[in-house]
């Protein structure tokens, strides 16, 4: 994510001179061009329609109307922006320091820390969420039921229900997202500055604030624009704390305005609410490519060999490890208790003698009755296609971007990076109305295939951050021997360029597989019977009451995390960010 | 002889009667052999294993082996939206025969998006089959506001629905759900328009919890919000089986009950299979079922428990010439109540 993004300004001197480089670029950059261009079409197309996708009509400006008339449209912006500051915020707090303490000191059991962060991701948002009810609900959280027991409080000394509380959730559960980004560029950066400042008598603290912070900037950038175009468009913990409060951002009114709670559905309001998400997220990107053009002051990678040093810790070891834990515990260890509590329960409720007495492991027994197989081979599917594509996608922008001298790379590589811009629910009710109103050009509505090209679009982005990062990693000097002894470019790219850069995207490859296992918004958005998966189903649980079959399910899959995500760590323990 | 003759007569025009009356069942069983799965909408409360023994019923009474899909819905205005956006897009619907309330059914009928069957000749009661032959009903619901009773004291139990709007629900201990129908209802009913509109305006001021049927219920159990405006039986048949403290409030009139019905979508891929669906669920194997997991049979057949538990109530069920104000209502209650 971080230390390439200007990676066609910061490229090498020597490039690669090849016929029909450029036409194979040109039909690249066409093809990122259609496919993230064509829903953004489509969701400026809805919002100037009225009717149900496929009726056609006249075009008109009544849905803005409707929308930016409204007093209340600017509350939801108010709250949306809050929302999404407010989670950028705290997924920064937490995953800057976690970042620079796992890839840069001598932290205990970093190897350990790794993989519950890699976990966590797999205990679903509305899960985690309950658990944060559980706790820190006004009338029935533990947390203030203690309080109360114990400093007579009458007023609970916590609530979650309000934008602060969501963004606390939300930010956490970002977290290791912003965690991995980062990863690669404070773990590549060279350490010369950092050992500069500590041979002039600078603290850690200072070093990190003043060294690491400043020259991490643009990757922090990418991160932030990330976080906050996912912020905007999340609705898990807007729905499950947001909704019942009555605390409506953007994210909520849209998908409500496509799958109404009451009456039919909207999509042309859905599209004049979306167009200021889309708004929002080109300015950001804007700002975001201009922080990069100026940013050539931060290159980190000086192409010299290097292998950074660990940071000795010191007496602040035990401190900085307390840090991670109290992010274990609100990112994983207090969600998996409450997720174990809750799964062996006849029906949701705190803890007391009365429920100990219940506890049962009969929703275990009954988890494949609730669920089938379909979601499971549907996010199989999802899992091994997305984040293959991706990659396969990422790694041909980069090599153009990187090691070729296409004249119109750098527009590539911005093109590569839109779709952080956009707005996931965005994308989804754009290729929904695709595929809805253009069936027999877009056959795919309600299949796995349109939530796979919803998210591989998403995900693009990091994906070429990622390759571009690894790719200038590369020297040139084996490629030109490969030339030289008269290799093909085909035969360059798949034998010399592809090994080399192995650890980097089987790091990304993993991480886009999990992130689309857990994946909700979009699939929901597209979800249909025949295309529903894990993360959708844990919702419909959720909707149908069913808590603590869902619980059950959750802690299955978690622990069959452990071990695949333990597996992997110990056999591929040698590559990239799984070297902890 | 003449007698052997006039025996022979008899019996060859009973015969042709039992044939007149077996064939279009036996057509439509026909028909249903040659599709494929069954995909069939029905509510989240039947539950998995209530879909499966309706399906291993269904198969061994017409002699099919049909696969049954089963969505579980918990959010029937979403399942019907769909059907009515697909349907302008010229897609398929996703289910061959859809269980919901008779007020979503409506949408459809206002629509003319039902697949019509002739019921009444397929055997089913014609005071069971409505919107044009569009559905059938195969149960009642009954619905008042619902409470947790180890978090409420008797003393604070509603004992009229105009109870919801004391001062003490303020503050978020009320949860008010997405089946805006159940208030469109009284509208419609017993208490017309303007004092229901009245009512709900008054029961939005109370800060109400909003969400899904299914979510409030878990907040219900909790005791995170102490009771609910209005929740279905289907709910309490579900918490009576885990034990859960969720009880209705029954002492309320009127009670609102929504019916639901059973119908094929226009379009459906496999629409014979569902309409043979349809009619299995009203005969006596698919009622017990029904009533087993489900939790309710039809209010308008003698005998049944929901039969017997309306007698004497002043019980609101809903005519189809009430569909479209019913359909309006439930929107501009969705409006006030801050749905949307």
């Amino acid at each position: 994510m971080s230390v390439t993004t200007d990676a066609a300004a910061a490229r090498p001197a020597a490039e690669v001179r090849l016929p029909g480089v450029g036409l194979f670029a040109g039909g690249l950059t066409a093809l990122l061009a259609l496919i993230v261009g064509i829903p953004l079409l489509m969701v400026v197309l809805m919002s100037l329609r009225t009717g149900f996708p496929g009726e056609g009509g006249p075009l008109t400006l009544t849905n803005f109307a409707a929308v930016y008339s409204n007093s209340g449209t600017y509350k939801v912006l108010g709250n949306t922006l809050l929302f999404a500051t407010g989670t950028v915020f705290v997924a920064l707090l937490f995953a800057v320091p976690l970042v620079w303490l796992l890839m840069r000191t001598d932290l205990p059991f970093k190897g350990a820390i790794y993989v519950l962060m890699t976990v966590g991701i797999l205990i679903p948002v509305f899960l985690r969420t309950i658990a944060w009810i559980l706790l820190l609900s006004p009338r029935i959280g533990l947390v203030n039921q203690w309080a109360r027991q114990l400093f007579g409080m009458e007023q609970p000394l916590l609530s979650l229900y309000n934008i602060p509380g969501m963004a606390v959730i939300q930010g956490v559960s970002f977290v290791p997202s912003a965690f991995f980004m980062l990863a690669a560029a404070y773990r590549t950066m060279d350490p010369a500055l950092e050992e500069a400042a500590y041979t002039s008598g600078v603290s850690k603290l200072q070093t990190f604030l003043r060294i690491n912070v400043p020259i991490t900037l643009p990757a922090i950038a990418g991160v932030m624009v990330y976080l906050f175009m996912t912020a905007i468009a999340v609705f898990e913990v807007p729905a499950i704390i947001g909704y019942p409060a009555r605390i409506i951002v953007l994210s909520a009114l849209i998908f409500t305005s496509t799958n109404p709670p009451t009456g039919l559905p909207n999509y042309g309001l859905a599209g004049a609410y979306g167009a200021v998400m889309l708004a929002a997220g080109l300015l950001l990107a804007y700002f975001y490519v201009r922080l990069v053009q100026h940013g050539k002051k931060y290159t980190v990678i000086t192409g010299r060999g290097y292998r950074p040093r660990e940071i000795a810790l010191g007496r602040w070891k035990w401190a900085a490890l307390a840090f991670a834990l109290l992010y274990l515990a609100m990112e994983v260890f207090i969600p998996f208790l409450v997720l174990v509590w809750v799964s062996l329960l006849p029906h949701l409720q705190v803890p007391s003698a009365e429920a100990f007495a219940q506890v049962s492991l009969e929703n275990f027994r009954h988890i494949f009755d609730h669920v089938g197989a379909l979601p499971f081979v549907n996010t199989a599917i999802l899992m091994f296609v997305v984040p293959t594509v991706t990659m396969v996608l990422s790694v041909l922008v980069s090599w153009i971007v990187v090691r070729t001298n296409v004249s119109f790379r750098g527009a590539l590589d911005t093109l590569a990076f839109l779709p952080h811009a956009i707005p996931g629910i965005l994308l989804a009710v754009g290729l929904a109305y695709l595929g809805l109103a253009y069936r027999s050009w877009f056959p795919v509505y309600g299949t796995v295939a349109i939530i796979a090209i919803a998210h591989t679009i998403t995900w693009i982005a990091y994906g070429t951050r990622t390759t571009n990062g690894v790719m200038i990693q590369v020297h040139r000097e084996l490629e030109e021997a490969g030339k030289v002894s008269g290799a093909s470019t085909r035969t360059v790219l798949g034998r010399i360029v592809l090994p080399l850069i192995a650890a980097g995207i089987f790091n990304s490859w993993i991480w886009i597989s999990m992130l689309s296992y857990r994946e909700v918004t979009m699939a929901l958005t597209l979800g249909t019977r025949k295309n529903v998966v894990i993360s959708t189903i844990v919702w419909q649980f959720w909707g149908n009451g069913w808590v603590p079959q869902v619980a059950a399910l959750g802690v299955v899959l978690v622990l069959f995390a452990v071990i695949v995500v333990g597996g992997l760590k110990i056999a591929f323990g040698h590559l990239g960010e799984w070297q902890s | 002889m003449k007698s052997h003759a006039a025996v022979l007569a008899a019996a060859a025009f009973l015969l042709h009667c039992a044939t007149l009356a077996a064939a279009p069942i036996d057509d439509l069983v026909a028909k249903a052999k040659k599709e494929g799965t069954l995909e069939l909408l029905a509510p989240s409360t039947l539950g998995p294993q209530g879909a499966q023994a309706l399906a291993a019923a269904f198969n061994k009474k017409y002699g099919l082996n049909a696969k049954v899909n089963y969505s579980p819905s918990n959010n029937m205005v979403g399942d019907v939206a769909k059907v009515v956006t697909q349907e302008a897009a010229g897609a398929r619907p996703e289910w061959d025969v859809m269980v919901v309330t008779d007020a979503h059914h409506a949408t459809l009928w206002l629509r003319k998006l039902h697949q019509p069957f002739h019921y009444a000749k397929l055997g089913v009661d014609p005071r069971w089959v409505q919107y044009d032959n569009g559905t059938v009903i195969m149960a009642n619901q009954f619905v008042y506001p619902a409470y947790n009773k180890t978090a409420l004291s008797d003393k604070d139990v509603p004992k009229r629905w105009e109870d919801l709007l004391d001062r003490k629900w303020k503050g978020g201990k009320l949860g008010m759900s997405t089946t805006t129908h159940h208030l469109a209802r009284l509208a419609a009913g017993s208490w017309g328009e303007q004092r229901t509109t009245e009512f709900v305006k008054a029961l939005a001021k109370q800060d109400l919890v909003l969400g899904t049927m299914g979510a409030l219920y878990t907040r219900l159990q909790t005791g995170e919000i102490l009771a609910i405006a209005t929740l279905t039986d289907s709910y309490i048949n579900t918490a009576k089986k885990a034990g859960a403290p969720i009880i209705h409030a029954d002492k309320i009139e009127p009670v609102v009950s929504p019916a639901y019905n059973a119908g094929v979508p226009k379009g459906a891929t496999d629409p014979n299979t569902g309409a043979l669906f349809a009619i299995f669920l009203t005969t006596v194997e698919g009622q017990n079922l029904w009533e087993q997991y489900g939790g309710q049979t039809s209010a308008f057949i003698p005998g049944t428990t929901a039969y017997k538990y309306a007698q004497g109530k002043k019980v609101l069920y809903m005519k189809p010439e009430q569909a479209e104000t019913i359909d309006r209502l439930s929107t501009d209650y969705g409006k006030i109540l801050g749905f949307q």
